[in-house]
């Protein structure tokens, strides 16, 4: 081969070369990084995940208790249509927005009481800065 | 009346802008004729006129508290201090867009302007703005009219702003940002009317390089004050979550970056042509697109516009069409577009360009990961979400690499390659030295530093100690020194070190607290001495006032608890007490049925060194725009 050919042909994989790892790396990192989103009603009790999750859902009515730093809660479906929940526990101070029959996405795993430890907990909310579910009713 | 005034001038100008396009697509000549440029160019200009007068007749509507207008009834009450009544305006969807499409307009007006009269691009510029701005308009006045009306039985008063909106900081988040997103937009249309034009013999760089400089000012001042109104006012202690919105912000910001380097280097040294074109283009599409992911609801996101698919649609079908018109004209135009000179291996403009593609994989990645979870439950029918880990795990080697590229390109030279040895001696030993850093900080302090972690602080280590090398050999002996890059790749370091020191020293303690009982822990001590009932206009709250003692300092802190009458909606107001290294962060959360309060304490170190670095980078930008407006 002409040595010119040869260093365009060494060029164009090295092109290749660097892409594919680049493609490598990002899916090896979104696959290992992602976070598995359920319903309360998609859960199966018999059989929880035990990686990080995230569950997202509507703060059951007059299911909030308070016991010192730690906030318990049940978690519903938001359409209300069938009776699965699930039973979180929170052990840190609650954003503004959390409250009864309004939305909540927690992000943790459960524990061998298949209660949800939950990590991190939002409550979710539209442009108006009030809870998703409390505008559309 | 008064609303239908403003809307009859909004749609009149959307007519104006119509005539404006169509009127300069069917001229032949470049403006041979002076009448008929005279005629477009007035009709551009007073399209733009009804426009603002529509607008300023609006904000006079929301100042006259006319409730009898939806968006005004939603958003705004009588109570409402003047300057939160002007900021109810862009608080949601409507009066947004509203707002973005004026500084749309007024950036392309600003811009036509000040072009020559006969300027070859004039008639194009025009043409092609007006059909943009056309078609924002038709978007605003079918699907997010601000002028909906509630008659006959308007109400007397208003749902009053969101009392987390009610905040300096945000009032002037939004128009910041809106004044750097679609400040691209003048770029783009240049860029646009470039490559329609045909003329590559022509120099574009030098007629917008003002320009971009100038909206990257305001995106960056934009997002950064967004990231601090998320920090003090949302309490999560954060300030930033890597939610999809504030994804789609980063995305732009970072192709804009990207795009002003290597701008730069097309104008220092005639090099990367295409690819700056490319990147000119690229950031307003990736303003469109945010738009659309912001504005559609389609994402997840804990801040999202409220779902509408009518909006999303045409807000899709729009900004596709526009972007991709837009890269197929690129794309016919590429191999006419010839740089002068290629980029020398080794060569300060070399490593300036790999940083650029590091950037683009950024913008990529990112891309990637706000679609990953629409893609992955069309295909699987499960939901999944990308969090900070994803993020964390793509920028750690793209920025290792980078502040590498950042550190030698500063002993390369434009155009030539001077040596392997001569470049890497002095960065290798400097490497060692932040490599040193590193491993001190690692063995000081008790805590894991993660990888990640330790790739930020090496990278910003590496930056800072390189430029402050440059400053201590400038000081020795009188030599050049590029002052705006300086002071904004400093900045740049010094984020990246105080991000990851934020990250490795900051921690959170929540616990409860009865009245004058103490909590402790390590050298701190905390006791709640009172809590009392304050009473406001619209709101009433209940003050915590709480002593701290961190050693030998003593801070009084009064977290409170807001209740908006309005709105029936309880707020937190964190306290924060900044100090050299570290905020003292405090939030008060519920009472217990014991009487307690429970609270969250953040000790967030190093935050007031993060705004300050983007401080600088603005500082740096800023400078370098003064120097072109100089020559």
């Amino acid at each position: 081969m002409l040595p010119r050919r040869k260093k365009r042909v060494f060029n164009i994989l090295l092109m290749f070369g660097a892409t594919a790892i680049g493609v490598y790396l990002i899916l090896f990192a979104l696959d290992s990084k992602l976070d598995f989103f359920y319903k309360p009603s998609e859960l199966n009790f018999n059989e929880l995940p035990n990686n990080r999750i995230k569950i997202g859902g509507l703060v059951k009515q007059a299911s909030i208790e308070r016991k010192g730093t730690r906030t318990y809660f049940r978690l519903i479906d938001f359409s209300r249509n069938n009776n699965a929940e699930v039973a979180v526990m929170y052990d840190r101070v609650p954003p503004d927005l959390f409250k009864e029959n309004s939305g909540a996405v927690v992000l943790g795993g459960f524990n061998d009481n298949q209660v949800f430890v939950a990590e991190e907990l939002y409550a979710k909310h539209d442009e108006n800065y009030r809870p998703r579910e409390v505008t559309s009713e | 009346m008064i609303p239908e005034v403003s809307h009859f001038l909004l749609i009149s100008s959307a007519g104006l802008f119509l005539f404006s396009g169509i009127n300069s697509m069917f001229q032949r000549e470049i403006y041979s004729n002076s009448s008929i440029r005279t005629l477009n160019i007035n009709t551009f200009n007073l399209g733009i006129f009804l426009m603002i007068a529509s607008f300023v007749i609006f904000i006079f509507l929301v100042l006259n508290d006319d409730f009898s207008l939806l968006y005004i009834y939603s958003h705004s009450h009588s109570d409402l201090p003047t300057f939160y009544k002007i900021s109810s305006i862009w608080s949601a969807h409507e009066g947004s867009m509203f707002l973005w499409i004026i500084f749309l307009s007024i950036w392309c007006w600003l811009f036509v302007n000040k072009l020559d009269r006969t300027h070859e691009l004039l008639k194009l510029f025009i043409m092609i703005s007006s059909f943009i701005i056309f078609t924002f308009l038709v978007f605003l006045l079918t699907t997010s009219s601000p002028f909906e009306r509630l008659l006959p039985y308007s109400p007397d008063q208003g749902n009053d702003i969101n009392p987390i909106l009610q905040d300096p900081a945000l009032a002037i988040h939004p128009p910041m940002l809106f004044l750097g997103y679609v400040g691209f937009v003048i770029p783009f249309i240049f860029l646009l009317a470039y490559l329609i034009n045909g003329n590559f013999q022509f120099l574009w760089e030098r007629e917008v390089r003002k320009w971009c400089f100038i909206a990257w000012v305001f995106l960056t001042t934009g997002i950064g004050l967004g990231s601090w109104w998320a920090y003090y006012e949302l309490g999560w202690g954060g300030y930033w979550f890597w939610d999809p919105v504030e994804n789609v912000a980063l995305m732009p910001w970072l192709a804009a970056t990207a795009f002003i380097h290597s701008l730069y280097a097309s104008i220092k040294s005639n090099v990367l042509k295409s690819w700056t074109i490319f990147l000119g283009l690229i950031v307003f599409s990736l303003t469109l697109f945010g738009a659309f992911i912001v504005r559609s609801g389609i994402i997840d996101s804990v801040h999202a516009f409220a779902n509408d698919p009518e909006r999303g649609l045409y807000l899709l079908m729009f900004s596709g069409v526009i972007s991709i018109s837009a890269l197929c004209m690129f794309a016919y135009r590429f191999p006419k577009i010839i740089s002068p000179r290629l980029i020398v291996r080794g060569s300060k403009e070399s490593f300036l360009s790999l940083n650029n593609i590091f950037m683009i994989t950024a913008v990529f990645s990112i891309f990637l990961g706000i679609t990953y979870p629409l893609i992955f439950e069309y295909l699987n029918d499960a939901r999944i979400s990308v969090g900070p880990p994803y993020y964390n795990t793509i920028f750690a080697p793209l920025i290792l690499i980078s502040s590498w590229f950042i550190v030698i390109s500063l002993d390369a030279n434009w155009q030539r390659f001077v040596g392997l040895i001569k470049i890497l001696k002095k960065s290798l030993f400097l490497a060692i030295f932040s490599g040193f850093i590193c491993l001190m900080i690692n063995y000081i302090s008790s805590i894991h530093i993660s990888i990640i972690e330790n790739i930020g602080l090496f990278a910003g280590s590496l930056i800072l100690l390189r430029y402050l090398y440059e400053i201590i050999m400038k000081l020795i002996t009188p030599r050049y020194i590029n002052i705006p890059s300086l002071l904004s790749h400093i900045g740049f370091g010094l984020l990246l070190l105080s991000i990851s020191l934020n990250s490795i020293f900051s921690f959170e303690k929540n616990f409860q607290l009865n009245l004058i009982e103490n909590y402790q822990f390590d050298v701190v001590s905390i006791s709640l001495n009172s809590m009392d009932v304050r009473d406001a206009s619209n709101f009433q709250s209940i003050v915590a006032s709480v002593t701290l003692i961190d050693g030998s300092k003593k801070y009084l802190l009064q977290p409170e608890k807001r209740k908006y009458f309005a709105r029936d909606q309880v707020t937190s107001e964190t306290d924060i007490r900044s100090t050299f290294i570290k905020d003292i962060y405090i939030n008060l959360g519920e009472q217990l049925d014991n009487g307690a309060w429970t609270f969250k304490l953040r000790f967030n170190y190093f935050i007031s060194w993060l705004w300050f670095s983007v401080f600088m980078m603005i500082l740096g930008v800023l400078v370098h725009i003064r120097s072109v407006a100089d020559d």
